[in-house]
């Protein structure tokens, strides 16, 4: 332990510092929130060291980079978020079959409560699918020490390992004990072993035997590491996970009188551990974050072994399977489970007769999505079109809100393309698809589905957000940034390809029109919106930026610019004219250029300052 | 000891950063910390809350009714936060009203939210924090002035000396170091009148 500090710590920054603590070589991932702060790290202060770290174009990319130089005997890692991982799940299954030479650790970040996905998946089922063992870690040091145990374990077994964080691990800060970063551990060279790494049918069936003989191992094994064992009454909680914190908790201050085990793996669980704590129990509760993986597992253990001891959990609805855990609902469970009282009931709630309406999450202003939102909006009701607009993965989600309702469809990366043309053909060619797709889902998902609309020749419009980042996870780099969309279109041999800004509002309008012309005659359209993210433009050129305001006495209260553009920093005053907020526009110019009184003006020098951010 | 502190407001206010200065701050004078964020889709200019507990704890959220302070960057967002709250917790609500967006209902007034938070809780305290931020330059002071009004009104000097509170800001805030000190300096005020 040379040179260890505490320090604060987002939990992911301590997965990221237990990767360099665990001497990790190589490094990829995809940006995805609750995962993304794990690669940053990375990439941010993993370089000095040695350590090869990469965003990937997508999950499966990143996993490969990982899993290849963990064949070849370096130590790898790979981060993405929980649905991430099933665009990851082609190499991971195989994974599991060939096994590994350096030790190669899974990382996916789930997101119960959905804060900032689609769904609430439980990745652990994912170790029981694949013969993969599964980490879990419940706050942001063990969330360090369980990344280096799991990278340990797996080089130990030549096996990939699962780790599996939540929101409330990855996006909690806490005290973490740093250490001094290891050298990294690069494979000496590659040493071809195609009947373990090619697999073939003959090969696979072979590895599929050497697979459930390491499995069989791996289960015995973990009850070796480090497992929590609180001693108490004789009724026991057996937590995974974030869980593990809420227990604690329920037996320091809310009077739970129990024993607590947590177990660091709920995939394999630790027979032994887990069996000397149950022969100590009368009854047993189980509390995790997800789906019933660890109570459906133990069930069967205790089974096996003719244990008969009440398992109280997800299956009696005692807790939540929908969203996160709370403090709440985990002592409404175990009062219910150990039938005491819930002392949390005795808080007196404030009553305020007042409820505020909703604020939900709205584009930044000057984001230039937002513009082309509006564009696409003016030039199909121009065109007299009612299109499917068939959305993606992006901040441009938000499309769904008012006053766009541009979000038909949206669920999974890249769908946006798929989704649009199966609506075509099982509509027989009845609709008109516009699908939305940001620059990075574009090179994700989207290239793959563009060869396939061009291939199988399904008129669509399809309509490139490109901001220049990943900007819903954090403004994270791209191949946009040295691929160009438009090219990469035309070289595939779509109908139609332009590239325009859609700042330029009439000029996109147009562009957009042409398009939908295009479509209409049975081309495959493509219209690259180009233009930065307004949070990354601001913070690259913060000298620059200008910003607008409304002459008072020349505007006519129409209330075109915030019905139609909707920017945050456009306010109407109780006179219904437009007023801007100083401290929230960012000077994009949109409101200025639909205003139709010439009533928005600007402060300061905004060809320069347009012209810097067209920089990104 | 353990403290429970609910941070509301929209996004973009620097509540991760509040809450950050004072996490770290706790932790250099002794205490754990944990502090609860969401990232991602959900801070776009939405309603954001972040729980900070310090002392004694293990799990990252504030039970609800569970919070000893909340601190709202913005009021209606204080209206929002009092599920968390108790009839002991004490309220400290910066006087700034953020229209939310798309929304055609009438929103009182900041002197009707305020009427309608003093009636219905004892101990609230109202801070001028935007005016004091605008005073310094710019409204990102905002955050700053909200973390002295906490230390003052919840007496915070007892468990964390004011000079490793600045000590924090330096190290988590890079940029305008001294005017996020002085922003600070103003919140403080507000621990010494009612």
């Amino acid at each position: 332990m040379n040179n260890c500090i505490i320090k604060l710590m987002l939990g992911n920054h301590a997965i990221a510092h237990g990767v360099l603590e665990a001497g990790v070589a190589v490094a990829a991932g995809y940006p995805g929130t609750p995962s993304s702060e794990i690669m940053e790290y990375l990439i941010d202060y993993g370089k000095e060291f040695g350590v090869y770290a990469e965003w990937s174009s997508n999950e499966k990319v990143a996993f490969e980079v990982a899993y290849g130089a963990a064949l070849a005997g370096s130590r790898a890692i790979v981060t993405m978020k929980h649905v991430g991982l099933n665009v990851a799940m082609d190499p991971l299954m195989s994974s599991a079959y060939t096994g590994v030479k350096g030790g190669f650790a899974i990382v996916t970040a789930d997101d119960p409560n959905m804060w900032s996905s689609q769904n609430e998946q439980d990745n652990r089922w994912v170790g029981i699918h694949a013969y993969i063992p599964v980490f879990e870690p419940y706050d942001p040091q063990s969330a360090k020490d369980f990344t280096k145990n799991a990278i340990e374990f797996s080089e130990a077994h030549s096996h990939p390992v699962l780790l599996r964080s939540v929101t409330r691990v990855s996006h909690v800060r806490g005290p973490v004990t740093v250490c001094s970063p290891a050298t990294p551990r690069y494979a000496e060279g590659y040493v071809k072993d195609p009947r373990r790494h090619a697999l073939i049918p003959a090969n696979a069936r072979t590895l599929k035997n050497e697979l459930l003989k390491r499995w069989s191992t791996i289960e015995k094994d973990v009850d070796q590491l480090p497992h929590n064992y609180i001693e108490g009454d004789r009724n026991l909680i057996i937590t995974s996970g974030v869980a593990f914190t809420y227990a604690l908790e329920a037996v320091k201050n809310y009077g739970v009188k129990a024993s607590v085990l947590n177990v660091a793996t709920p995939v394999p669980l630790p027979r032994k551990t887990i069996l000397n704590a149950v022969s100590r129990a009368d009854r047993v509760v189980v509390i995790e974050e997800g789906d019933p993986v660890v109570e459906q597992q133990l069930k069967a253990l205790l089974y096996e072994e003719g244990i008969r001891v009440p398992i109280l959990g997800k299956a009696e609805n005692l807790f939540n399977r929908v969203g996160e855990l709370t403090m709440n609902s985990v002592m409404d469970g175990l009062s219910k489970a150990l039938d005491i009282n819930n002392p949390l009931l005795s808080n007196h709630p404030i009553k305020v007769d007042y409820a505020p309406p909703p604020r939900p999450p709205v584009f930044c202003p000057g984001c230039p999505h937002t513009a082309s939102f509006y564009e696409l909006k003016i030039s199909t009701a121009k065109a007299g079109v009612k299109p499917i607009f068939s959305g993606d993965i992006g901040c441009y989600s938000l499309g769904i809100n008012n006053p766009f309702n541009e979000q038909d469809t949206l669920t999974d990366m890249g769908s946006s393309l798929g989704l649009g043309m199966g609506v075509y053909h099982g509509t027989r060619g009845k609709e008109v698809i516009v699908s939305i797709i940001g620059d990075s889902t574009f090179f994700h998902a989207g290239l793959p589905a563009l060869v396939n609309a061009i291939y199988n020749k399904t008129p669509m419009l399809i309509m490139v957000l490109d901001n220049r980042v990943t900007a819903m996870t954090g403004g994270q780099p791209n191949p946009t940034n040295k691929i160009d969309i438009g090219e990469v279109a035309k070289s595939l041999g779509a109908d139609y390809v332009s590239t325009v800004d859609p700042f330029e509002v009439k000029k996109a309008q147009e562009v957009i029109s042409e398009a939908l012309n295009v479509v209409r005659k049975g081309g495959v359209a493509v219209v690259v919106m180009k233009r930065g993210c307004a949070l990354e433009a601001t913070r690259l050129f913060r000298n620059y930026v200008t910003r607008y305001y409304v002459d008072e006495n020349a505007c006519k209260a129409c209330g075109i610019c915030y019905n139609l553009i909707a920017c945050p920093a456009l306010i109407p005053l109780e006179s219904r004219k437009a007023w801007i907020d100083p401290y929230m526009c960012v000077g994009c110019s949109v409101c200025a250029q639909v205003c139709p009184y010439n009533a928005i003006k600007p402060e300061g020098d905004v060809k320069n300052w347009l012209s810097a951010w067209a920089r990104m | 000891m353990r403290l429970s502190m609910y941070l509301a407001g929209v996004g973009g206010q620097g509540l991760i950063t509040f809450a950050t200065v004072l996490g770290d701050a706790a932790l250099r004078a002794g205490y754990k910390a944990l502090i609860a964020e969401t990232h991602g889709l959900s801070q776009r200019g939405g309603s954001v809350d972040v729980h900070v507990r310090i002392g004694d704890v293990d799990a990252p959220l504030i039970p609800r009714n569970g919070a000893d302070v909340i601190v709202a960057f913005e009021i209606l967002e204080a209206l929002r936060a009092v599920n968390y709250a108790n009839e002991n917790t004490t309220f400290i609500v910066n006087r700034r009203l953020i229209r939310p967006p798309a929304t055609k209902q009438r929103i009182p007034s900041i002197e009707e939210l305020e009427n309608m938070l003093r009636s219905s809780i004892k101990n609230v305290y109202f801070i001028n924090a935007y005016e004091d931020a605008v005073k310094l330059g710019n409204v990102i002071y905002e955050n700053m002035v909200m973390l002295g009004a906490l230390y003052s009104i919840m007496n915070l000097s007892q468990y964390i000396p004011q000079d490793i509170i600045e000590e924090a800001i330096k190290m988590n805030i890079r940029r305008d170091v001294d005017r996020n000190i002085k922003a600070f300096m103003l919140g403080l005020r507000y621990g010494n009148t009612t």
